[in-house]
């Protein structure tokens, strides 16, 4: 909830205005050109009730900014994932596609696992602990926004417990649009109460099937995906945007620790729910 | 940690002794016989005593300006003089005086009004520059000059006026507040008849929150600010509310398309004093209902002002101002927030030379934000209570000496968060309130050392007290930011332990000499060259990492884990009129830093945030720019060209959290760094029923950051940003026009009403207020998507005076 940026609303505010005619536009923009990066997509997503045994890491080169095929694929790197507490090793085969797959992963809850990638003559590390998921109660759907501007919006709803800080990432994927819509909330404010994941969306219309998992993240991760958040918004950034700033996740070249490697490694447990808009 | 002393370059005691001795020097004058003339210069059409008039032994350079209250005084030999008084836009004044004693004259002075109606105000202003006083870097605008100038839906904005003076920017359109000399939105001191105002803006930074009908004039301090003021960084803007009319009461008012203003003045206290009764309210919410929104928004204003003499040298004035904004979003949020300040005076004049004031000052800002779906019920809030006792000893015609003490008394209150129903999922949370006490003596001897060199020496000695009660957290090495070395990131440190202050205790103190010094030379009749130097210590800073500052932004005073910003200005300029005082050129050239200034690490959460200290590290800012100002001052046309060439920038180094910093610790641009600042303003009399206006503004687009590249990451395109500031917004460009029309038949009679027509943007240049970069939702391709606030905006007000 703390990441809320309440101003990113206030965009719409002033189109309701009208009075302003303040209005956005797609334009052709010149940016810069940074080197290409290495990408790991590295998310361990242990299903409640599952086994969980089969995970996949994706490697990617990061491209221009522009460019309409961003996903190059990485091949011919050794990836593998240690469980700290048994020390056992778990090795993500090379599909030749840029994807990484293991399929004999055990998760455990709490548990300590290293990420290690030999790619290029570099090795890469990354270190990070399975966080559980809470169970979902329900899922509600309201309305936001009057007259001709309404949204519907879901709200999906679990028990925090009271006793540590929670990190949440809901991720909300209806069956009409290409892409996931990521949320994230803590319980500062909301600690040991039902605390709920809100998401609204214009696309959402009656029909459409909302594929819902709830997960739990540290804070570190909850940290950066505030700001992924935040930084991939392309029409809800308001009158008053923050400067975007470099994201900087938990993978890096222990030989060279100048490089940037971009993407994440983390563990994380989740619920999951389906629910059709009326 | 709890004594800091920021003082070193002038901390010599050759440099105590002098100011000692300025300060005595006034003493050693008394020898020859000298007699002393004063008293309070006024507008005859309505009482209002008139501050910055010209008053002037003729055919001498013995003279002096008015004070903020009208008040002058000027000490001569012996012998017959005659008196000369001159205001902007009033008939010039000349009167025989006999000096062979001590004398009090109250003088009243016309307005050069050839004109018949009086709403159209006559464009026979005389505002050349004043050659002689040391001050410079500052900019006083009168109402009748800032209701000349075109603005957004006709809604007559002073600090939207300001921005077309050399040397101020903002961030954008719409964005809130102004920045001075390359220096931030809140080191800027706002002053509503002497009270702080925290938030000047309406409709989060679309109009400002000073209605021109209650306003008398505006003065904007860029640099050279006098030992008087204290407490913020870069300029003052110092306002002053109207006195209301003492000869008879009056009506005034005006319907324009966001708000309606209406005025009411009169004498009061059986002729021994004067009221003003300012009112002005929008009706967005009228238009949001007929177009069948749920959604309202709204603000009002209110200023009251009276004042009551005593007698002779007594004088009483009350003043206040309340205004608000509120915002309900169609139930997803609602949000209300404003000012409210009020100011008692007394005025005392102990004798001709010496003039006093004691103000009794307070002012609040709060705001509240209601978010239904989230069960939110926030209020936060910043008040103050402010003494000032305020003195000017006219010594003689060579000295004048202004000193004066000051204390102010804070209560922050960062925020409070209650849940908004029995439903709410929110537990009740205060963040801890903070308490702050800051004094400041001050004194500024202005010596005319020659007839052509003037001097001002001043210091300011501040003093800052952060107060308990408050329970402070302790980290380990004294360090709330930690470097993580092997991320490359910045993270909140965890609390050790923490202390507890109990009430009244002393949590930090700070102390700061700040010498302020100016220097005039007159080359000739027409021209002077001037030079000065500041040093100011901020001990509040506005908690904000977006572009411009939200209502919701909270103040933090200095403490434990915050240093005050220390800002040193140095200052040249050549100055002239010419061509009868038609014209007036003003070049200034000045070079700013600023100490102690706070950044925020990467992904700092700042909103309900209860320890500030873990998203901070502290850096540094500098400035430095030349202006460029040519007016012309008289005539059918007046208006002016003002042109700025300046650098605005910022570094944080990791110091000793360590790491490179932000940004690597190299330096960036600020968000209102403008390379090119062009601005033109002209207001065209073609006849006693016409006159028109126009703006022209030209301005290197603001600092942004564009991504330099993309990566794929959980199915999402995400955009990867390095270089902070590096690149910027398309070109900044405008056009408004405004025509005013005054019908005919306004003579011979009391209701005088007129028409504004207004064309904001008149060719509608699509102005980036910001660019956003995302992916498509429905075909997933990066785009970047332009914002643009204000497109061609025609619109019609008008004004009537009863």
């Amino acid at each position: 909830m703390k990441n809320i940026n309440f101003y990113n609303r206030l965009g719409v505010l002033l189109i309701l205005i009208g009075l302003l005619n303040s209005c956005t536009d797609v334009i052709d923009v010149n940016v810069p050109n940074g080197s290409n990066r290495l990408v790991v997509d590295a998310s361990i997503k242990w299903q409640k009730g599952t086994v969980g045994e089969t995970q996949t890491i994706n490697l990617r080169q990061s491209t221009a900014y522009f460019d309409n095929t961003p996903d190059v694929p990485v091949t011919g790197a050794s990836v593998t994932v240690t469980k700290e507490n048994d020390g056992s090793v778990f090795v993500f085969a090379d599909q030749n596609n840029g994807s990484y797959t293991a399929t004999n992963f055990v998760p455990e809850l709490n548990a300590s696992y290293t990420l290690e990638i030999l790619y290029n003559g570099n090795f890469y590390k990354a270190t990070e602990r399975l966080i559980a998921a809470p169970v979902i109660n329900r899922v509600e759907q309201t309305v936001e926004g009057s007259g001709d501007d309404t949204e519907i919006q879901l709200q999906v709803f679990f028990d925090d417990p009271g006793a540590i800080e929670n990190y949440y990432l809901g991720e909300f994927t209806p069956s009409n649009l290409p892409l996931p819509s990521l949320a994230v909330i803590s319980d500062e404010f909301t600690n040991g109460n039902e605390n709920f994941i809100e998401n609204d969306n214009e696309n959402y219309i009656a029909g459409i099937t909302v594929d819902i998992n709830v997960y739990g993240i540290s804070e570190r991760y909850y940290d950066y995906l505030s700001i992924l958040i935040q930084q991939s918004g392309s029409d809800e950034n308001g009158p008053f945007p923050t400067t975007p700033v470099q994201l900087k996740g938990n993978c890096t070249n222990v030989n060279d620790s100048n490089e940037e490697v971009l993407g994440y490694f983390r563990l994380g447990e989740f619920d999951t729910t389906s629910y059709t808009i009326n | 940690m709890t004594k800091k002393k920021q003082f070193k370059p002038f901390r010599s005691r050759k440099v105590q002794a002098l100011f000692v001795v300025m300060m005595l020097y006034p003493v050693f004058f008394f020898a020859q016989t000298k007699y002393t003339i004063s008293g309070v210069v006024k507008d005859v059409a309505n009482g209002e005593t008139l501050p910055g008039a010209t008053v002037l032994l003729k055919g001498t350079s013995i003279g002096s300006t008015t004070n903020e209250y009208g008040f002058y005084s000027i000490t001569a030999p012996e012998g017959d003089y005659t008196l000369t008084i001159s205001y902007l836009g009033f008939t010039t004044f000349e009167r025989a005086v006999n000096l062979s004693s001590n004398q009090n004259l109250n003088i009243e002075i016309e307005e050069d009004a050839t004109v018949l109606d009086e709403v159209v105000i006559t464009a026979e202003e005389s505002k050349k520059v004043d050659l002689r006083t040391p001050q410079m870097s500052m900019t006083k605008l009168s109402t009748n000059d800032i209701k000349k100038i075109p603005v957004v839906l006709g809604e007559v904005d002073l600090i939207k006026s300001i921005q077309l003076l050399p040397g101020v920017t903002n961030a954008g359109e719409g964005a809130s507040g102004f920045n001075v000399r390359g220096g931030a939105e809140d080191q800027n001191l706002i002053l509503l008849d002497e009270a702080i105002i925290y938030n000047a803006s309406h409709l989060f930074g679309f109009f400002s929150v000073f209605n021109a009908d209650a306003i008398k004039d505006v003065k904007l301090y860029k640099g050279g600010i006098p030992a008087r003021f204290g407490g913020r960084a870069s300029s003052v803007l110092d306002i002053r509310q109207r006195d209301g009319n003492s000869k008879e009461f009056e009506l005034t008012g005006g319907i324009g398309a966001v708000s309606s203003r209406l005025a009411a003045e009169g004498p009061t206290f059986k002729d021994k004093g004067s009221f003003l009764v300012a009112g002005r309210a929008s009706y967005v919410n009228i238009f949001l209902a007929l177009a069948n929104e749920n959604s309202r928004a709204g603000f009002y204003d209110l200023n009251l002002k009276t004042n009551y003499e005593i007698d002779e040298k007594n004088k009483l004035y009350l003043s206040g101002y309340l205004g608000n904004d509120s915002f309900n979003l169609a139930g997803i949020f609602t949000n209300s927030y404003g000012n409210l300040s009020g100011n008692l005076r007394w005025n005392h004049i102990f004798n001709n030379k010496l003039f006093s004031n004691v103000s009794l000052i307070y002012s609040r800002y709060n705001y509240n934000l209601e978010i239904p779906i989230e069960g939110i019920d926030w209020t936060s809030d910043i008040s103050n209570y402010n003494m000032r006792y305020d003195l000017g000893y006219y010594a003689s015609d060579k000295l004048k000496f202004d000193f004066g003490v000051n204390s102010i008394y804070y209560k922050f209150n960062p925020g409070k968060l209650d849940p908004l129903d029995a439903n709410s999922g929110v537990n009740p949370e205060k963040l801890d309130n903070k308490f702050a006490l800051e004094a400041g003596v001050y004194g500024s001897l202005e010596h005319k050392i020659s007839d052509k060199l003037t001097a001002q020496y001043g210091l300011r000695f501040s003093y800052f007290n952060r107060l308990g009660s408050q329970i402070l957290n302790n980290y380990a090495n004294n360090l709330p930011v930690v470097y993580n070395q092997q991320l490359g990131i910045y993270e909140r440190a965890d609390p050790i332990s923490d202390t507890n202050y109990d009430k009244g205790k002393s949590i930090a103190t700070f102390n700061n000499l700040e010498p302020r010094f100016a220097l005039s030379y007159q080359l000739n009749e027409k021209s002077s060259f001037k030079a000065s130097y500041n040093r100011i210590a901020q001990y509040l800073h506005l908690i904000s990492n977006t572009t411009s500052a939200t209502p919701l932004d909270v103040w933090a005073p200095s403490g434990k884990f915050i240093e005050p910003q220390i800002a040193n200005q140095y200052a040249i300029g050549y100055f002239r009129n010419f061509k009868e005082n038609m014209f007036s050129i003003e070049i200034e050239t000045y070079y700013k830093t600023i100490d102690n200034r706070v950044d925020y690490i990467n992904g700092a959460e700042l909103i309900a945030q209860n320890t500030i200290e873990t998203e901070i590290l502290t850096g540094e800012a500098r400035a430095y720019g030349l202006e460029f100002l040519l007016r012309k001052n008289k005539g059918d046309f007046t208006g002016w060209v003002a042109y700025t060439l300046s650098k605005s920038e910022q570094r944080t180094p990791g110091g000793r959290a360590g790491g490179l910093g932000i940004n690597n610790g190299k330096w960036y641009n600020s968000n209102w760094d403008r390379t090119h600042d062009f601005s033109f303003t002209g207001s065209y009399k073609l006849n006693e029923k016409c006159r028109f206006g126009a703006n022209m503004v030209f301005q290197t687009g603001r600092p942004v950051t564009y991504p330099d590249g993309q990566f794929v990451f959980n199915g999402l395109s995400v955009a990867t940003y390095s270089e902070r500031n590096a690149d910027r917004l398309p070109a900044y460009h405008r056009l408004d026009l405004s025509a005013t029309l005054t019908p005919r038949k306004n003579e011979n009679r009391k209701w005088q009403g007129e028409w504004v027509f207004g064309i904001y943007n008149a060719y509608s240049r699509k102005n980036a207020a910001s660019i956003s970069f995302g992916q498509n939702q429905e075909t997933g391709v990066n785009e970047a998507t332009r914002t643009a606030i204000f497109g061609i905006v025609p619109s019609v007000t008008y004004n009537f005076k009863f």
